[in-house]
């Protein structure tokens, strides 16, 4: 049999392995959506040559030292003006923003707005956990009302700022809101947000369980996760706006490829409210979850079948790294070692691994 | 062709033939007409980089982002947006981002007095951001040297990699002189970008630009620094030396008018242009690399004289400078509120070198309301 390594998964190729473990506190939802990210940059062949990071500062911005690609950790707040820059001067590549929601809709939101207005062909991706994290948990501009932070003891008395809203002031500027919790949802939408030629925005809900989830009763990133699996759905079919905890794409309304409705779900979402009707042609749409069936522009040469082959060979491997100590674990995810000798060692038969 | 140029133009020309490619700019008097003659360049020259930005914060920051895509880009404000433009200006100097910005002083503090002409950055300049860095700074007083010092402000950045400032003043950005704007761009020679532009290689390793300590070479390469003293100081040493090496390289300065004076007068931009009817009876020692201070230059020449007096259109930004460098008293003229005239130049005088006081005499607040002049200009 082959010996499989733990670390062959393609978008590992995206991380720099041998600084991690990183800083982030376990639990904590930005190690998701670099994954996420690094899987969607492998998928469209975004490689060092043709894309650039850049990030905020704080947890968040850490993002831009992990991953093996040029990148820019500004000022706090100061990720536009850097990124729209960087697209003006050089129009063939990605720029890719990663930055929380303090940076972004806070001290940069003065920035957010006229990015937006002058729709710069950057992508988002905010890493919306509610909160400061970093200086200790202090209300952010989407904390929402009445959470007790450490700034706001008596619970927030102001109004969440509206992403949604500010975004979608511009009729040329995409939006998705997901949460860590759904990730091939995620992943849609961070392809879909890299692919839109425009500015786009990807609302990431996040746990930040040390310095918020636990204040607010939650006993561990787990809880946090299951709230979003069970709190949050995937908007109507059509809809032009989603609702508080609604999952989902809003495409602009100059949006040229995109016919309008909602594609299949999929098993992530555990409701569907799928009532709705398609909006008149030209109007945004809501499309929540892809369907395996839509047709995906040439972007990737792996098969659907392929990618499920794949996915059922790395779950199976990971099944079988819950069984390793910790320190064994981390040899092999650094490659350090391979996972059927781990497994020997553990006595353990590797033959488990094409069961 | 020979033709009246302003100050301001030749700042943007200045910095077109040292390869500038980028501007970003929020309007602000007295520096506007950068903007707007940016603008106009940018819709004849489609590669030219051109971004009107939401405030002075977004424009500092953009010419960052410019910068490491691999443009050679620059900014305009005047006091109150450099102000704002100071943290982008410590991380440029942290990161190492070849960058031009051009201060055109008026008066302040905060919105003072639009826009009458000023020289209160001159310490905005040399410590406006927080932490410690060696800013190199350059200051002209006439049309052409306006846009041979943009050029040389754009060399030393590429040289330096950092954030050099070029400073002006309401007049000498809104003066006009005839130039021959061919024959400047015929002598102008362009330092090359030295720092690969991001993206640039797929094979090297990525690289980190990061406002935080960051072990950039080594073993540790990647990591963070942000507790290790020692290698704070191998980077701070290594950029504080790179920018004075390239700083000496401009050891610009006029040393002039009666050099058989007794008194030498230090002043500098559009005060010495003020001054120059005073040429027969002192000699005049104008800097015009501002930052970092001319000690060696100034020593030598200040040994001649037995009275040294600046005038300056601040508090004595410069005199205290001077007077740390020279170990010697300084006497100051601060022509202040917008007052720059020979009379306020010939008053001053008059009071200090009879050991009067630095203050001017201040006239009691008016009883009736009088009509006043109209504004920028009384």
């Amino acid at each position: 049999m082959p010996e499989a390594a733990f670390a062959e998964l393609d978008f590992k190729s995206k991380l720099k392995m041998d600084l991690f473990p990183t800083i982030w506190c376990p639990g904590c939802g930005i190690g998701t959506i670099m994954i996420e990210l690094a899987m969607v940059l492998d998928e469209l062949g975004l490689d060092q040559a043709n894309t650039v990071i850049v990030t905020g500062i704080g947890c968040t911005g850490r993002m831009g030292s992990y991953m093996k690609y040029d990148a820019v950790y500004t000022l706090h707040g100061r990720t536009l003006p850097v990124a729209e820059a960087i697209k003006t001067v050089r129009p063939e590549l990605n720029v890719i923003v990663v930055a929380g929601d303090g940076d972004t809709a806070s001290i940069g939101g003065n920035h957010l707005i006229h990015a937006i207005r002058r729709n710069a062909r950057v992508t988002v991706l905010c890493n919306n956990n509610e909160i400061y994290g970093l200086t200790g948990g202090q209300t952010g501009p989407t904390t929402p009302s009445g959470t007790k932070t450490l700034s706001s003891p008596g619970g927030n008395p102001n109004t969440p700022i509206n992403l949604q809203g500010i975004v979608r002031s511009s009729p040329h500027a995409l939006y998705a809101r997901t949460t860590v919790y759904h990730q091939p949802q995620m992943r849609t939408a961070i392809r879909e947000a890299i692919q839109h030629d425009g500015f786009a925005f990807v609302d990431i809900t996040s746990q930040c369980i040390e310095n918020n989830g636990r204040r607010i009763g939650f006993a561990n990133a787990n809880e946090m996760l299951t709230f979003y699996r069970k709190t949050y759905k995937r908007a109507p079919k059509g809809a032009d706006r989603l609702g508080p905890f609604e999952l989902g794409i809003l495409y602009p309304e100059d949006h040229a490829d995109r016919t309008n409705g909602q594609a299949d779900g999929s098993s992530q979402t555990d409701g569907d409210a799928s009532a709705g009707e398609a909006p008149a042609a030209g109007a945004a749409a809501a499309v929540a979850v892809p369907t395996t069936e839509a047709p995906v522009p040439a972007r990737s040469s792996v098969s659907d079948d392929e990618k499920a082959r794949k996915r059922a060979e790395s779950q199976k491997k990971l099944a079988l790294m819950q069984r390793l100590d910790p320190e064994v674990k981390l040899q092999v995810a650094k490659g350090e070692i391979t996972l059927a000798d781990a497994l020997r060692a553990a006595g353990i038969d590797p033959a488990e691994l094409e069961a | 062709m020979r033709r009246l140029v302003q100050g301001n133009e030749a700042v943007f020309r200045g910095a077109i033939a040292a390869g500038a490619s980028y501007y970003a700019g929020y309007p602000i008097s007295p520096s506007t007409e950068i903007l707007n003659v940016a603008s106009g360049w940018a819709a004849e020259h489609p590669e030219f980089g051109f971004l009107q930005a939401e405030d002075e914060i977004a424009s500092a920051n953009a010419v960052i982002g410019a910068s490491l895509a691999g443009a050679k880009a620059f900014t305009a404000t005047s006091g109150p947006g450099f102000s704002l433009m100071q943290e982008a200006i410590g991380y440029a100097q942290k990161v190492g981002v070849p960058s031009v910005f051009v201060d055109v002083q008026r008066v302040g503090p905060a919105t003072g007095m639009p826009t009458m002409p000023g020289q209160g950055d001159i310490a905005q300049v040399r410590y406006g951001s927080s932490g410690d860095y060696t800013p190199i700074a350059f200051y002209p007083n006439s049309v052409p040297e306006a846009f041979n010092l943009a050029v040389a402000a754009f060399n030393a950045a590429e040289e330096s990699r950092s954030p050099v400032i070029l400073l002006s003043d309401t007049f000498v950005a809104h003066l006009n002189e005839v130039v021959d704007l061919d024959e400047l761009e015929a002598a102008v020679t362009v330092a090359p970008r030295d720092l690969a532009p991001l993206a640039s290689d797929g094979a090297a390793d990525p690289r980190f630009f990061a406002g935080v300590l960051m072990y950039e070479h080594g073993p540790n390469a990647g990591e963070p620094a942000t507790a290790d003293a020692d290698e704070y100081l191998r980077q701070f040493y290594a950029a504080k030396h790179r920018h004075q090496e390239v700083a000496d390289r401009y050891p610009l300065y006029e040393h002039g008018w009666n050099t058989d004076a007794s008194t030498l007068i230090i002043g500098y931009g559009i005060v010495s242009r003020v001054a120059a009817p005073l040429a027969p009876d002192y000699a005049l020692f104008r800097p015009i690399r501002i930052h970092p201070m001319l000690t060696d230059e100034l020593r030598a020449i200040a040994d001649r004289y037995e009275t040294i007096v600046a005038l300056e259109a601040n508090d004595g930004q410069y005199a205290d400078m001077a007077e740390l460098a020279l170990r010697r008293e300084v006497k100051r003229v601060p022509l202040l509120g917008g007052r720059i005239s020979l009379e306020a130049v010939n008053a001053g005088l008059a009071r200090v070198l009879g050991d009067g006081p630095d203050e001017p005499p201040i006239p009691p607040a008016p009883a009736e309301r009088a009509d006043r002049a109209p504004l920028g200009i009384g």
